[in-house]
């Protein structure tokens, strides 16, 4: 394949950018409820796209199943790009890369049989059905991909790349009368079928969790000092500050080019952010991002001062900085745009419990169901919380949801502990590509007077 | 593809064999300059079968080999699947039905919608000249076709034609987006409707505006009601009664919403999700209740989960893509209007809030139906006027509770992703936290 790209990629004469994506996903899905395996998906899933910037600086994408007649396709990519407006867009060239990156698995999930993966979930299935007659219904879903990538760009780059992803994920339902409570967790790697094994102790964790949560109060809504645990203020700083760190957020805004100079300080001075898709083994590693770029660390806050930013091909030629390698698409079907990929909040000095002791009325707000922004607004849902009295954790509450501004919020964060921890479970959206592995880390960090929602007083 | 379900003949499985055929082609504007044209070929077949002993088996695939491999590949799932109780339909051979499908779409040139979104993004900042705008206009045709180890063959095609416009404000310490869509299997979406709806929601949100915490009534703009209708459709689902997690399993044909409300499914001609059968060859009605004057009337049922329950499925077996077995969905959905227009709604109310759209949409518990979510576009009414835009508001209440306290729906409606008609909802009190 490499063979044909290489000629492929010497087509295009007047100065254009292009990029040749082929993709070939083998996937295996499997949803195990109520002791019944509900679905067992095994898909073949071969595709590609030409991306073609024009030399009146517009982009044409095209994407396809087939991988024959390349030549034919990047032709008439060529002159069909050739007729559309005349537009601003330029991207940062680069120096041609050629490499090859295999991987290997210790038990390699592709050599698993059916039966084996599904023997186990089923096993795992059974152990909820075993916990309480409250649990109503227990989910167990696993999925497991290995990707080829083939990349050849303009610049005389030729990359060949493996990405592996394995998850398993438990969901449990419990009820009582009209009061239904859902609690899951589970696990995400860029490995073997190691991963997914010895996995009893979360399944007992998840039901167990769900049937707390069916006893335990609302949480009232007002203002609290808040303390994240490191999965939640993972996601905190995923939403609240990376989503306007990436630069086609601001690259055409010049009032939020504004807000967001280099060198502004943008929060107290405990908080230390950045993303690293060069990191070994994370879920949102990789050696190249998908435009053939080499992956690093970029640092979005260093000691409250905001000194980094997300940058694509395109963002980082408009905005005339480096390049960051964080272009990033889910598949064949979409172009890429500019994404997280491990992003983290670094650990600090205190320990986890000194971040409680001087709480008079607090929130220990724990894990997540989800979160969004719009740019400055930003909405996150906890999993589950405890309230906080005189430094000590006390009852379980649920509906917990904060949500506010972010400038003021990054501004109450007044302490970071120094048990940092990754979390590779859950994918992000944007633009229509759902699902991104965006791992995000974190240890626990303290939020001084927070609004807090819940529905504890109605 | 007659050869796979021909080789299912030949061996004595049963088996429906579902292909979905995609061309879409995309206009995209970012932040007022003109950005990329996108163009999409999507192919790709699912193969379900029951094995002769009664278990599913299920493969997608997008590149064909040979019709042995792919028979292979779903028996040895089968193996491992669940014993089902339904049986692959016959599809009837005499009924005949219209395909939705536009020649104006299907021969949409990309100067046309560039020309289209020229037009949007000059009207806009001629009002504003301050905003930047997104523009999305895409356009093409879908095709479903089923063929069943009977050798019966059902097909379907319609086209789509989607606009979707942001606009951004930005300004220190503010940062404003307001957003409209339309979408609908025909060329007739009005375009000056969606500049009119950006430019009213850009003048209203001139004014920013504080209000108190408390309890007030909330009018939900036709987009700002999927706050309570993610929760109902999650109820509604016929997988989530078998599995005993919706609150409203067994309650058939009583009253637990406000008799305001009727909720009916139709196979309006050109919205989005109608059709005449759905992804299992199950025909669909042309119009029956859901909730009728609050009454629950029914739920979305699919081949497996009515098989489950014992009851016959209802024609609401719908396939994400080629790649997905069937789940409970829809086609398309209408609620009932009212008598009166939603500007009369809001210029009765005394205090208020209207709710446009919202951050965090089916991050709460959505089987339970509490819903907490910042306001990301409200504003405040006081003395029937619009007074201008919150910031930093969160409501929460319960979808159900919500939808028993309903006290108007209004006349006018629109259609939200050309897939569900709705109107704008009275309801009063929902709780904000400011």
């Amino acid at each position: 394949m490499i063979e044909v790209l290489e000629k492929l990629v010497h087509l295009p004469q007047r100065g254009e950018y292009m990029e040749i994506r082929l993709e070939n996903i083998v996937s295996t899905t499997i949803r195990v409820q109520n002791g019944v395996v509900e679905k067992i998906r095994v898909e073949a899933d071969k595709g590609g796209y030409i991306r073609l910037l024009t030399p009146r600086g517009s982009w044409w994408f095209e994407s396809f199943q087939d991988w024959d007649n390349l030549q034919e396709r990047v032709e008439k990519a060529i002159s069909g790009a050739s007729l559309l407006p005349k537009s601003d867009i330029e991207v940062v060239r680069k120096p041609p890369v050629r490499e090859e990156k295999k991987v290997t698995l210790a038990d390699d999930f592709r050599f698993k049989s059916l039966k084996d993966k599904t023997s186990l979930l089923l096993e795992y299935n059974q152990i909820f059905k075993e916990i309480s007659p409250l649990l109503v219904s227990s989910l167990v879903e696993y999925r497991d991909e290995f990707r080829e990538i083939y990349l050849a760009n303009s610049d005389g780059s030729l990359i060949y790349w493996e990405k592996p992803d394995i998850n398993l994920n438990f969901t449990a339902t419990a009820r009582k009368g009209d009061n239904i409570e859902v609690y899951r967790n589970g696990v995400a790697g860029k490995t073997g079928f190691e991963l997914v094994k010895n996995q009893e102790q979360l399944a007992q964790e998840v039901g167990q969790k769900a049937l707390l949560l069916l006893e335990a109060p609302s949480f009232s809504g007002g203002m609290y000092d808040v303390v994240l645990d490191p999965v939640l203020a993972g996601v905190f700083i995923h939403e609240a500050f990376g989503h306007l760190s990436e630069s086609d957020a601001l690259y055409r805004n010049e009032e939020l080019k504004k807000i967001m100079t280099k060198g502004r300080r943008v929060s107290s001075p405990v908080l230390n952010v950045f993303d690293d898709g060069s990191l070994d083994n994370l879920r949102g590693s990789s050696p190249y991002d998908d435009e053939g770029i080499p992956t690093g660390r970029t640092y979005l806050i260093k000691n409250g001062y905001l000194s980094g930013r997300l940058h694509s091909r395109e963002t980082a030629f408009l905005m005339q900085e480096e390049v960051t390698g964080n272009a990033r698409t889910i598949n064949y079907r979409f172009p890429p745009i500019v994404r997280m990929t491990n992003t983290a909040i670094e650990g600090g000095e205190p320990t986890k419990e000194d971040l409680f002791s001087d709480i008079e009325r607090g929130l220990y707000a724990v894990e997540y169901i989800g979160g969004n922004t719009a740019l400055e607004l930003f909405t996150f849902s906890a999993a589950y919380g405890y309230l906080i009295e005189r430094g000590k954790i006390k009852e379980l509450v649920k509906d917990v949801v904060l949500s506010g501004n972010l400038f003021q919020t990054l501004d109450k964060i007044d302490a970071v502990a120094n048990d940092f921890r990754w979390t590779e479970v859950g994918g992000c959206g944007k633009g229509g590509q759902m699902g991104l592995p965006t791992p995000t880390g974190s240890p626990h960090i303290r939020l001084r007077e927070v609004l807090v929602g819940g529905s504890g007083n109605d | 593809m007659i050869e796979v379900v021909d080789l299912l003949k030949k061996r004595g499985i049963a088996g429906d064999l579902f292909t979905q055929e995609v061309f879409n082609q995309v206009v995209n504007y970012e932040a007022n300059v003109f950005k990329s044209y996108e163009k999409e070929e999507r192919r790709g077949h699912g193969l379900r079968i029951i094995n002769p002993e009664g278990k599913l088996g299920f493969y997608a695939f997008n590149r064909f080999s040979n019709p042995q491999e792919v028979v292979d590949r779903a028996l040895e799932v089968s193996q491992l699947g669940d014993r089902v109780d339904f049986s692959i339909p016959t599809y009837p051979s005499t009924w005949e039905w219209e395909d939705f499908v536009d020649p104006r779409i299907e021969n949409l040139e990309a100067r046309e919608m560039i020309e289209l979104g020229d037009y949007i993004l000059s009207r806009i900042r001629e009002d504003y000249p301050q905003v930047l705008v997104d523009v999305t206009i895409g356009a093409g045709r879908e095709e479903k076709s089923l063929l069943n180890h009977h050798e019966e063959e059902l097909k379907f095609a319609r086209t789509f034609f989607e606009i979707g416009v942001t606009a951004n404000q930005t300004r220190e310490g503010d940062i404003l987006e307001v957003y409209a869509e339309r979408s609908w299997g025909s060329r007739d979406i009005n375009i000056d409707d969606i500049v009119e709806e950006i430019i009213s929601k850009l003048e209203f949100s001139q004014r920013v505006v504080t209000l108190n915490s408390g309890k007030y009534p909330v009018i939900f703009t036709p987009w700002g009601s999927l706050v309570l209708f993610l929760p109902l459709l999650y109820g509604l689902n016929g997988k989530n009664w078998v599995f005993g997690r919706s609150p409203l399993q067994n309650k058939e044909k009583k009253v637990v919403f406000s008799s305001l409300f009727s909720l009916e499914e139709v196979q309006e001609p050109w919205a989005l999700g109608s059709c005449p059968f759905d992804d299992e060859g199950i025909i669909t009605k042309t119009q029956r209740y859901l909730v009728d004057k609050g009454s629950l009337e029914g739920a979305l049922w699919d081949l497996w989960s009515a098989a489950k329950r014992g009851i016959k499925p209802t024609g609401n077996g719908f396939r994400g893509s080629y790649r997905d077995l069937p789940e409970p969905g829809f086609s398309s959905l209408r609620v009932k209007n009212g008598l009166r227009d939603s500007s009369t709604l809001i210029g009765e109310l005394e205090e208020g809030l209207i709710v446009d759209s919202v951050l965090g949409l089916g991050q709460s518990n959505i089987a339970s139906g509490y819903f907490s979510c910042n306001v990301q576009l409200g504003f405040y009414v006081k003395e029937g006027e619009i007074q201008g835009r919150v910031k930093d508001v969160m409501i929460s209440g319960n979808a159900y509770q919500a939808l028993l306290n309903l006290k108007e729906i209004s006349r006018n409606s629109r259609w939200i992703g050309g897939r569900i008609l709705l109107p704008y909802l009275l309801v009063e009190p929902i709780e904000i936290n400011a």
